[in-house]
């Protein structure tokens, strides 16, 4: 009597267990539909001018840049200059708001655009720099959350024909590399909403917000702070593969040179890199995209 | 045999006497409400453990409503406020890289959404809403569940001590 007692408690308990979880299995929700259609501008209702406020665009580097980093095989690099050559930059008010890894478009209430190329050198400044400003636009108030940008061959200057221009040193035990790498395919990237300590985007009327056009650099060279395992150092390509290309201390080169002189893996890695270089703070973005 | 059936509700009288005032006693109540869980992980399928959560509320998105961390598997659960009307934010960070979600409420409160991103998966908890989760035979099953285990064990310990 007492065993059967306790092996019936036990059948008991085991059956409505696994009838719980049978329901629960079988009302899976459905993932949700990915967005579609663009709207920009238009919809953005006329405000007093009172209304409007001040939306900064940033363009950071980060420390990575401006201090410098060691590579993931060891490498220390410090860049000179960090050219890279900003256009057609939109902030968005998404509604929903945008994710660039869940697809669809961005599907905006009102957006601001600053029509204008720039090249900017996210290499100036010491480690305390803010952000370099790119441009100021006057914008209703509300949340900017989605950024969009592209990043075309500079048209005039000392980068003319770039997007980006690497020019730095690379040392390691009694090896000095100099090196200049230009990039000269255009991207485009489009972006949620920022990722950090702070938010950003969020603009009341008459007041000041900023957005930030973040460039990791980690997910080129890689990070020889993180274990030889982390996705950061397993994506990236290093120093390694461009130093091999080096000749006399010297490396000079753009995406034509580098495709010819790397290894096909490594080709494929330098452009994964760049494809994902494009950042929101920690926020990741898509690249490729038509933009709206 | 009297004797035998009565013990169990002797002891549950004795529990429930303890109602009575008891010096910095303690007091645990409980309640079910409906929570969200968010599920963060990387795009390589990686879970996101002990990432920085910070949770905003529709009325403030600029201080955290709740900050925390997620667990082992990449897990946080937490209850919104259902007062506050609006999107709820979410965001997740660990070493420099990080995403940030919005639950409507229509996702939040139903029974039949999932958000789906590609490295901070979100969906409502499932089995923490007793208004909308649990469907009139799962709660019979439970509290019969329940009750069967109560008896079980104390005719389990009385068949034991004769």
């Amino acid at each position: 009597m007492k065993r059967r007692t306790v092996l019936l408690s036990v059948a008991m308990f085991v059956l409505g267990a696994a009838a719980l979880l049978g329901c629960r299995q079988g009302k899976q929700p459905p993932l949700m539909e990915p967005k579609s259609d663009i709207a920009v501008d238009s919809a953005f209702s006329q405000a007093e001018s009172s209304q409007l406020g001040t939306l900064e665009i940033r363009a950071n580097g980060e420390d990575f840049v401006r201090r410098g980093l060691v590579s993931k095989d060891g490498w220390r690099i410090k860049f000179e200059h960090v050219y890279v050559n900003l256009s057609d930059i939109k902030a968005y008010q998404a509604d929903p708001p945008f994710d660039p890894f869940a697809g669809g478009d961005i599907q905006a209430v009102g957006a601001v655009h600053l029509n204008q190329s720039l090249t900017v050198d996210l290499a100036l400044g010491d480690e305390e720099a803010a952000p370099i400003l790119v441009g100021q636009l006057a914008a209703q108030p509300g949340r900017y959350n989605a950024l969009t940008w592209k990043m075309l061959p500079a048209d005039r200057g000392p980068t003319a024909g770039s997007v980006l221009t690497l020019v730095g040193l690379a040392e390691r035990a009694e090896r000095a590399i100099r090196f200049t790498i230009k990039v000269n395919q255009p991207y485009t990237y489009a972006c949620g909403d920022f990722v950090g300590d702070q938010r950003k985007g969020i603009l009341k009327p008459g007041g000041n917000a900023d957005l930030e056009v973040t460039f990791h650099f980690d997910h080129l060279f890689g990070n020889g702070e993180l274990p030889a395992d982390d996705p950061v150092n397993t994506d990236a390509l290093g120093f390694d593969p461009l130093a091999v290309l080096a000749d006399d201390g010297r490396l000079q080169g753009d995406l034509g040179m580098l495709k010819e002189g790397l290894s096909v893996s490594h080709y494929l890695l330098l452009e994964s890199a760049l494809s994902g270089l494009a950042h929101v703070g920690e926020g990741h973005c898509k690249e490729g995209e038509a933009l709206p | 045999m009297r004797g035998k059936l009565l013990s169990p509700l002797i002891f549950l009288s004795i529990l429930s006497a303890q109602s009575g005032a008891i010096a910095h006693g303690v007091r645990i109540t409980h309640q079910v409400a409906p929570a969200l869980e968010i599920q963060a992980r990387y795009d390589n399928g990686e879970n996101m453990a002990n990432a920085q959560v910070a949770v905003y509320a529709p009325n403030d998105p600029l201080e955290p409503w709740l900050t925390g961390t997620t667990d082992a598997a990449g897990r946080f659960v937490f209850i919104p406020d259902r007062a506050l009307d609006g999107n709820w934010e979410i965001q997740v960070r660990q070493a420099g890289h990080g995403n940030i979600v919005s639950v409507s409420p229509e996702a939040m409160f139903a029974t039949s959404d999932t958000i789906n991103l590609s490295d901070l998966l979100v969906g409502t908890s499932p089995g923490l809403d007793s208004d909308t989760k649990y469907t009139p035979p799962q709660m019979v099953l439970m509290g019969a569940s329940g009750v069967w285990g109560f008896v079980g064990t104390a005719l389990f310990f009385i068949r034991r001590r004769g």
